[in-house]
């Protein structure tokens, strides 16, 4: 069973999450006519920034996920 | 007796040229009519920069029937429509909800062609769909919209809206191009506030 945990869903079509191991994720719904999922880790400068300003980062953050999925690599 | 004749076709001309005189009042794809100011003045502009196509002529040749489809793995559907009860489909905003979508014909043709043995294969989905075939592993929704039935509007997409991944080469597939085609070829609208509870939801195996 899954430990994963929903921190926020966002009606912009992605989920804050935090995973088994602590860390924190965002899983972005990305494409057009057929959609899929990317999943990057928050690195500690981005969860700060989540922690801090909350909704308002992760709306840029999944804004920019979705202006290019691979993310420079780091999508999953 | 020659003036009244001269007066009758003097008459008939007269009703026949009013009559070619009526005004011819265009009527509005319903699709476009449904558009609120905001998503109207958006369209403005697309077709604007699409010159000489525009919505009206694309709905027109692309979509005669008006109905509009899309696909979503079954756990993105579980996840984010009906664990949580979403009213419309799509990315929303504080402005509305926006969700990219092809001729309904044009996925139904390529779910068919992709069927074998009851399940879907992917890399022929993809294949039909221009589009990678990790998009479509495992079970999938197709969703159908009778844009006309349900009064919803549709516009041609712009760099501006939530979910366009641009295209950066001309070999990029699955991205974004302006014009109201996918990078794969298959013709597209962006639909503004797509209604749940109207919208026909079919699973693919």
């Amino acid at each position: 069973m899954s430990q994963e945990q929903v921190l926020y869903q966002s009606p912009l079509l992605y989920r804050v999450l935090r995973e088994e191991d602590g860390a924190l994720s965002i899983e972005v719904v990305v494409g057009g006519i057929a959609m899929h999922t990317v999943r990057v880790r928050l690195t500690v400068q981005e969860a700060e920034a989540y922690a801090r300003e909350g909704s308002a980062f992760t709306d840029r953050l999944a804004r920019e996920i979705m202006a290019q999925p691979s993310f420079g690599g780091r999508a999953r | 007796m020659t003036w009244m004749v001269r007066s009758l076709l003097l008459w008939a001309l007269l009703v026949v040229g009013c009559k070619h005189a009526e005004p011819v009042v265009a009527t509005p794809t319903p699709a476009l009519a449904a558009c609120d100011a905001r998503q109207a003045e958006i369209s403005k502009e697309a077709d604007q920069l699409a010159q000489p196509w525009s919505i009206e002529q694309h709905l027109a040749k692309n979509f005669p029937d008006l109905k509009v489809s899309w696909l979503m793995p079954e756990g993105l559907y579980q996840k984010y429509v009906v664990q949580t009860a979403a009213k419309n489909f799509g990315r929303c905003d504080d402005t509305a909800c926006y969700l990219f979508a092809a001729p309904s014909a044009v996925i139904q043709e390529a779910v068919n062609k992709s069927m074998t043995g009851g399940t879907h294969a992917p890399d022929v989905l993809g294949q039909a769909l221009g589009l990678p075939a990790k998009n479509f592993e495992g079970p999938l929704r197709m969703m159908t919209l009778d844009l006309n039935a349900s009064g919803t509007c549709a516009r041609l997409p712009v760099d501006s809206d939530p979910g366009v991944w641009k295209c950066q080469t001309p070999e990029d597939k699955d991205c974004f191009k302006f014009g109201g085609y996918t990078s794969g070829g298959v013709p597209e609208v962006m639909v503004i506030n797509a209604p749940v509870a109207q919208t026909t939801v079919t699973e693919i195996p």
